[in-house]
């Protein structure tokens, strides 16, 4: 049987705005197991969004568990939540989300500078990712000389810099063309076949046909979880 | 740990790198803060240690002593003579260097044609050991003219040049007029006195006026009454112990009481000097340290900037594990770099500006170390203002 490697339990978001509250989240309760390459749809406002913020411990549920690799993190301070970012999720943005005018290389080796990861370690392990992504001749180039293709490519070798368990990955095609969008997904294929956990937000079908599970989203709800070869089972 | 705080140099070193004109800018202000302190308070000290020099050159030992001049019941008594100076200096002799009765007189000295307004100087044979000069033609003023009343003088080359047009004037006469006796002088030394320009621009330009020194027994002559006694007190005798008991014995000789007695001293005038150069230096250095407090808000406001400009960053790093406090010492380390440099080259200017000054002019400046210190903690102290203010932009996010 496979490994849980998060488990969300009664999960719910409440967006305190003063004169209302906003539920984001409905008692969501979820559960992926390690090696999974899931796709996370729905439309704006659908509340995937909100998950992935809370899924990247970027920000707290208001009521439920968050299990990440066993830890529940729904109690965690904001400094032991940077600790778990650091080395159980790497990320993947939109927009890429590189330090301007700072090298491809040392990009790669930021998430390892707060891991406190020796100077030499960090150079090479950096150097050995950029070649993974293919961007080996790019590593002294600054973000603004990269394509958009090879910035995402950047950010996905940043995201495996302290090898962590997650690799969530949030609208990573929404700014790229269809050839560079099809070669990050081919990539993170490729992650996925070594044993990597992928989790994509998106909203392209096309996009989510690279997975193997596409769960969606419909106000604050999943309405359906469908595994690749199995039936829809809608919740 | 050295690996993280080597770490957040380089970042910082790197982050100062990319944005060098906004950098340059912000440590402008520390720069030229430090820069003015520095410069403003070492030209003050510079200023209190001339004037030291000035007194010490006037004598720091020096007194003039008389009878109150607030008194009412005015007496002849009050008024010394010769013999009162005699027995100042028997009793006192190990503690007074030298005293004389402050006789001086302004007449026109007459050389054939020439006519020179002289200041004349009644002096004692010893006087050049407190008053020291170069002797550089004849001799200085011996005990045989003093005791004698010869009607000898010795001048300095400004003078002899313009009574007689030359430096050398040793054995030239010149006539002149003192309380009624025309006489016949001769010159018997000429010395010149090594000033600095300092000490020439306080003394005033006397071009057209000559000053020469008489014996003073050509102005005082026994049984004349005169107001002051002029002394300097020998330089190992406590001052203040030593000039209280020279009050209350001439005090008693007059029949006065001590504190009926005026005494002013160099050493006094000197501290008063002091305490008003200190007061004003003091004053011009704390404007100048609003500039620094300056030049502090303007590092602290472009960190301010900085931040938020760069919550994206901020946002980014977080993501990756940076913790609250990795940002922070970033941005601390950032303007801590800003600050050292900007402090360094605001103490090279200081005290690049008052040493050229210094030059310029010949003056020996004074730099203090304390100054210079004080003012780069200053500055230095910016920096934990910053760090509340982070915090509070930390506590916004």
């Amino acid at each position: 049987m496979a490994e849980e490697l998060i488990r969300l339990k009664d999960l719910v978001k409440i967006y305190d705005t003063g004169a209302i509250k906003v539920l984001g989240l409905k008692r969501i309760n979820l559960t992926i197991n390690r090696g999974e390459f899931v796709a996370i749809m729905g439309k704006s406002g659908s509340g995937k969004s909100t998950l992935m913020n809370i899924l990247g411990c970027l920000d707290r549920p208001s009521m439920g568990h968050y299990y990440l690799d066993g830890i529940d993190v729904a109690s965690m301070t904001s400094n032991e939540l940077s600790e778990i970012r650091n080395k159980k999720i790497g990320f993947v943005f939109q927009s890429f989300n590189l330090i301007s005018r700072t090298s491809a290389l040392k990009n790669v080796e930021i998430p390892m500078t707060y891991a406190k990861v020796g100077k030499k370690a960090r150079r090479e392990r950096a150097l050995k990712l950029l070649d993974r992504v293919g961007l080996l001749s790019r590593a002294q180039h600054m973000p603004n000389e990269l394509s958009g293709g090879q910035r995402q490519r950047v950010a996905i070798a940043r995201a495996l810099a302290n090898q962590p368990p997650l690799i969530l990955a949030d609208e990573p095609t929404g700014n790229l063309d269809t050839a560079a969008s099809e070669e990050i997904m081919e990539l993170f294929s490729e992650l996925h076949r070594e044993g990597a956990t992928v989790v994509v937000v998106t909203h392209e079908e096309n996009i989510a046909e690279f997975t193997d599970r596409i769960i969606r989203f419909q106000d604050g709800l999943v309405i359906s979880d469908r595994r690749k070869g199995s039936e829809d089972s809608a919740v | 740990m050295r690996t993280v705080l080597f770490e957040n140099m380089s970042m910082a070193f790197s982050a100062i790198r990319v944005n060098k004109m906004r950098s340059f800018l912000t440590m402008l202000g520390i720069i030229i803060g430090i820069g003015s302190v520095i410069s403003i308070v070492s030209i003050g000290d510079t200023m209190r240690s001339l004037f030291a020099d000035l007194y010490k050159d006037v004598g720091v030992t020096q007194a003039y002593l008389c009878v109150g001049y607030w008194l009412d019941d005015r007496r002849m008594s009050d008024y010394f003579t010769l013999d009162d100076l005699e027995k100042v200096k028997e009793v006192f002799g190990d503690s007074i260097t030298y005293i004389d009765s402050s006789a001086s007189t302004g007449a026109e000295a007459i050389n054939k044609k020439t006519k020179v307004n002289f200041d004349f100087t009644g002096i004692d044979y010893n006087y050049i050991d407190v008053q020291p000069v170069d002797m550089v033609y004849g001799r200085y003023l011996n005990e045989g003219d003093v005791l004698g009343r010869k009607k000898n003088v010795v001048m300095d080359v400004d003078s002899a040049m313009l009574l007689f047009g030359m430096e050398n004037a040793v054995g030239q006469t010149f006539r002149t007029e003192l309380y009624g006796d025309v006489d016949e002088f001769t010159v018997v030394g000429v010395y010149r006195k090594e000033m600095s320009p300092f000490q020439a621009l306080m003394m005033g330009g006397r071009s057209d006026r000559g000053s020469a020194f008489i014996p003073y027994t050509l102005l005082t002559w026994p049984n004349d009454y005169f107001y002051y006694l002029r002394l300097f007190a020998s330089e190992d005798v406590r001052l203040n112990e030593f000039f209280d008991q020279l009050k209350a014995y001439v005090a008693n000789i007059k029949g006065r009481n001590p504190e009926d007695m005026y005494m002013e001293t160099a050493m006094e005038q000197m501290n008063s000097v002091d305490a008003v150069m200190g007061g004003l230096s003091a004053a011009v250095g704390g404007i100048a340290a609003i500039s620094l407090l300056v030049g502090g808000i303007g590092i602290m406001n472009i960190m301010l900037v900085s931040v938020t400009e760069r919550t994206r960053e901020i946002g980014i790093r977080k993501s990756l594990g940076a913790k609250t406090r990795d940002i922070l010492i970033q941005f601390l380390t950032e303007s801590a770099i800003l600050s050292a440099c900007g402090g360094v080259i605001g103490i090279v200017i200081g005290v690049g500006l008052v040493s050229g000054i210094g030059m310029a002019f010949g003056i020996g400046t004074v730099i203090r170390p304390s100054v210079v210190i004080l003012a780069v903690s200053f500055s230095a102290s910016d920096c934990i203002l910053h760090r509340r203010l982070l915090r509070r932009i930390r506590l916004m996010r």
